[in-house]
């Protein structure tokens, strides 16, 4: 019995692995693969074009890839400065009025994006704000801030406003208390907030497609175009880098909550 | 207590205005080619079988990707409890696909699942295939079955996220107090970690669903031409040739929010039904 | 940085109906220091190297033109300026790559400037004698749509699998029923227009579609198509259940031995696949003995483009001889030229001479031979449509 359980928890664990590895190898390799055809279980040529183009900047996955940076940095920022009073404010609601505040919020995040852009275009075209960055920020700022906000509703749930209470009982005032007291609590929600934010943004496709017209290149605007150009090795240069942020968001969370004891993931 | 119910409406107005637009635009009020209100442009997109073949085709497409991701979330939760190890180790590793973006995951699963991808060519170093035909169809397939296990890769990493939380929150403790009340191991998980597993992650499900269901990306790469899952039909038709064919996107569109609207009031009511109605 | 340069370069753009009258001169010298934003295909790193790294460069130096090329293909295009203009929004676009059925529609729904192409000076060397050059899918340009290069449709097979390829239609039929799975087309252009010169075969020659859309015409010839395709589904690729999304997935297919043929509007892609590494080396074109479609590929400024003056001095260039010729290498894009070569000053016209050839390209005179104008767009458009809903819809 305890032999066989030891067997799957082994086999469990090979296959997790393959399952998180494999994938990113399999790109890695064909981001340098040179006419590599079937039946071939390696390249028949390696070579680092596609990557001498992306960092000597020449080719245009470093734009793509700045822009989306900017994107997300921005759509982040904005999530969390919209979100932590929205948070703030469905935390407060209880019984039936919680949940209708939820559903209302989870209503962007759940909207089939291709529904949503589609739906959207034409205000943010009659806004003026089509083509244009800001319009595209804006566009990806919907899904991201209501997520962010449900996040931050579980933050606030669990947050004990006493302290605040303390603090302008002691003759603080709202600025103070805010500046002193709340923001250093939520520093780490706010700074996972914002990954949440700025991986929404990063990873975000057909709301930047129909709200920016193209004008607009994110890197997974560029990285489609080459996967939809037969273009295997550049689209998987491209997809290792739209990998890099998502891990590193995924690196800093696990490494917060392993120094904060809260182990449970 | 009302400034709650107004942010989030305030959060939620972008759909709400989407909703008004799409349905303005399907019955004729606005959009390409207003002519003045008319039920027609609505009865004929809804009374095409390949819109109703595409809608079926969405939803079980993500259920399946939905159900296989719970449960092997389920499992990887239940075979890697302890906190130190090799459980954290597999534990993290189920995590770690969760930021991977779905065009990342879908420009992959081509290169690993299509008939001449790396799978089929390991089957054939292997000497167990003869040549791409012999490797089951999973890119294109009409069962869309390369596109389920690309959602299912894609969703479980949040689902095993949410029930390895549970178990190890709210799970250990209930379980101890059940087995100090005398229960054996199976009674222990068929009357405690099971229920609490279950409804811990139905809203999880939901979500997934929905997620599932409204990915463009993973459908643009893998899916069948027939039936069109609803995300590449509705963009199909909103760049139709024929310029009068163009408003009838916005009914897809109708209808893919009104799939996400049932979802998301599915999600609050089991949420609601979990939390704050007793047993 | 690429975030400021988007949309910088706008405001003070002269108003079309000056434009009409300004001589090119002062044309030229209002657009220095402005943006132009050029929207076009960008799935080829070729044609994407030839526009960022040769062009770019030089529309800068020589007329203080900042050129930002972005990605956006026929129907995309379409959809956007239609939805600008619902909205009453400013344009995004300064330039857009069209042809055929986008032509077709931008012209229906009046989304293009014009006429303005008659007014470049390098013009003047467009071969306009030439039918493929002279009309869009039987289009007059009407001076709407500036011609920027020439393609043939060509299929694509693997000289090593299949040495001696299918010469006809007929052929072709023969072979896919004798070799079952191993042919397939793509659902978008390339795939159309593989089935409109079937549709030409099917029917008795192009000439018979020639002058405008004919209703009744078309419905007897696509019911040929449609019973064709009836008869060798069995034999396609997944038994005609299931069809690649675009021409790129069907290369994907073709290079690594799922199915034996691929296609492509422009002959000489080959040849750049080739180089890329993303096909075979021993990957040919070959035309069928019916005819293929050879047509032109134009460029259009949106009505409500911001900056169409500096529109049409990049449209200009894009059409001298020097760009012409450096597009025109089978190293560069194997692109044809829409000028009239023989009529050139003397040093171009012996360059265009002596471009080498690739062994993989097509030669000049079977082009040619083989070379079938386009028809009217609503061929195209009626094709594509009743193709979906007769046989993609009908797979099992």
């Amino acid at each position: 019995m305890s032999s066989v359980l030891r067997a799957g928890r082994t086999a469990g664990l090979l296959c997790l692995g393959l399952s998180a590895l494999l994938p990113m190898l399999l790109l890695a390799i064909w981001s340098v693969g040179d006419s590599w055809f079937y039946p071939a279980l390696w390249p028949s040529r390696l070579t680092a074009e596609s990557w001498r183009a992306l960092l000597s900047g020449e080719g245009r996955l470093w734009a793509a890839a700045v822009t989306s940076m900017l994107l997300a940095a921005g759509t982040g920022a904005m999530a969390c400065i919209v979100a932590l009073p929205v948070g703030r404010a469905l935390a407060r609601l209880d019984g039936w009025r919680r949940h209708l505040g939820a559903a209302l919020t989870f209503l962007p995040v759940a909207a089939p994006p291709v529904a949503l852009a589609t739906g959207l275009q034409f205000s943010f075209l009659s806004l003026g704000l089509g083509g244009r960055p800001i319009g595209v920020l804006l566009a990806h700022a919907v899904p991201a801030v209501a997520y962010v906000s449900l996040y931050f509703t579980g933050v606030f749930a669990g947050f004990d406003a006493r302290v605040e209470e303390e603090a302008r009982s002691l003759g603080a005032s709202a600025g103070q208390t805010f500046w002193f007291i709340t923001l250093p609590l939520l520093r780490r929600p706010l700074a996972e907030g914002f990954a949440l934010g700025f991986l929404i943004s990063w990873s975000q496709m057909p709301l930047t497609l129909l709200i920016g017209g193209g004008a607009v290149r994110t890197l997974p605007i560029e990285v489609f175009a080459f996967v939809e150009a037969g273009q295997d090795r550049i689209a998987a240069t491209g997809a290792l880098v739209l990998l890099v942020p998502a891990l590193v968001a995924l690196a800093a969370a696990r490494l917060a909550a392993s120094r904060t004891e809260v182990a449970a993931v | 207590m009302r400034w709650g119910l107004l942010a989030a409406a305030l959060v939620a107005s972008p759909v709400a205005a989407g909703v008004v637009y799409s349905a303005a635009a399907a019955t004729g009020l606005a959009g390409f080619d207003p002519r003045g209100f008319s039920t027609d442009r609505l009865s004929r997109v809804l009374g095409e079988p390949a819109v109703w073949e595409s809608l079926a085709w969405t939803v079980r497409t993500a259920s399946l990707a939905t159900l296989l991701a719970s449960a092997l979330a389920v499992l990887v939760a239940m075979t890697f409890r302890r906190g130190r190890g090799v459980d954290r180790l597999a534990r993290t590793l189920a995590v770690l696909p969760l930021p991977v973006p779905h065009l990342v995951a879908a420009t992959t699963a081509v290169l690993l699942l299509a008939q001449s991808g790396l799978l089929s060519r390991l089957g054939f170093a292997a000497g167990w295939l003869a040549g791409p035909a012999d490797m089951p169809p999973l890119v294109y397939d009409r069962g869309g079955l390369g596109l389920v296990l690309t959602l299912t890769w894609k969703e479980l990493p949040f689902l095993a996220l949410v029930a390895t939380t549970l178990l190890a929150t709210r799970g250990a403790a209930l379980e101890e107090t059940a087995r100090g009340l005398g229960a054996g191991p199976w009674d222990t998980f068929r009357l405690v970690t099971w229920p609490l597993l279950w409804r811990g992650l139905l809203p999880s499900i939901v979500a997934v669903f929905a997620f599932a269901a409204g990915s463009y990306e993973a459908a643009a790469m893998l899916a069948p031409s027939d039936p069109l899952a609803l995300p590449l039909l509705t963009l199909e038709r909103y760049t139709d040739p024929d310029l009068a064919r163009r408003g009838d996107a916005f009914v897809l569109v109708l209808v893919g929010l009104m799939l996400t609207g049932a979802a998301v009031g599915l999600h609050e009511w089991v949420r609601y039904r979990t939390t704050e109605l007793p047993g | 940085m690429s975030l400021a340069k988007a949309s910088c370069g706008r405001s003070s753009t002269p108003q079309p109906r000056d434009l009409a009258r300004a001589p090119w001169d002062s044309l030229a010298s209002g657009a220095r220091g402005t943006t132009v934003t050029w929207r076009m295909w960008r799935g080829d790193p070729s044609i994407n190297a030839y526009v960022d790294r040769w062009v770019s460069p030089r529309v800068l130096q020589r007329y203080g033109i900042n050129l930002n090329a972005v990605e956006g293909q026929g129907p995309e295009i379409v959809n956007q300026l239609q939805v600008e203009k619902e909205a009453g929004a400013g344009g995004t676009a300064d330039l857009v790559w069209i042809n055929g059925e986008t032509f077709h529609q931008l012209r229906q729904a009046d989304l293009l400037y014009g006429p303005w192409s008659g007014r470049l000076p390098h013009a003047a060397w467009v071969d306009s004698a030439s039918p493929i050059i002279s009309r869009d899918f039987e289009q007059d340009p009407a001076g709407y749509e500036s011609p920027w290069g020439t393609v043939q449709f060509a299929l694509i097979y693997d000289s090593a699998r299949t040495p001696a390829p299918p010469r006809s239609y007929a052929e072709l039929r023969e072979w896919i029923l004798a070799h079952p799975g191993r042919f397939t087309h793509d659902q978008a252009f390339a795939g159309i227009t593989f089935l409109k010169q079937l549709m030409y075969a099917l029917g008795g020659g192009v000439e018979r579609f020639q002058g405008g859309f004919h209703e009744e015409l078309y419905r007897t010839s696509s019911n040929r198509v449609w019973r064709w395709l009836e008869e060798v589904r069995p034999s396609l690729w997944r038994r005609g259940g299931s069809y690649p999304p675009g021409v790129a997935e069907l290369h994907r297919l073709f290079a690594n031995g799922e199915v034996d043929f691929t296609m492509s509007n422009n002959q000489n892609e080959v040849v750049t696949k080739v180089a890329q590494g993303i096909f075979p080396a021993t990957a040919r074109a070959l035309l069928l003995g019916d005819g293929t479609i050879a047509n032109a590929h134009f460029l259009g400024i949106p009505a409500n483009a911001p900056n169409p003056a500096g529109a049409m001095v990049v449209a200009d260039f894009l059409l001298s001889p020097e760009a012409q010729l450096e597009k025109a290498r089978s190293t560069v894009w194997g692109d044809g030229t829409v000028l009239a070569v023989d009529r050139l000053p003397g040093p171009w016209a012996r360059r265009f001479a002596e471009l080498a050839r690739d062994p993989r390209a097509l030669s000049r005179d079977s082009l040619a031979r083989y070379a079938r104008p386009e028809v009217a767009p609503e061929y195209h458009e009626r094709l594509a449509r009743d193709w979906r809903s007769r046989i993609r819809r009908g797979g099992s």
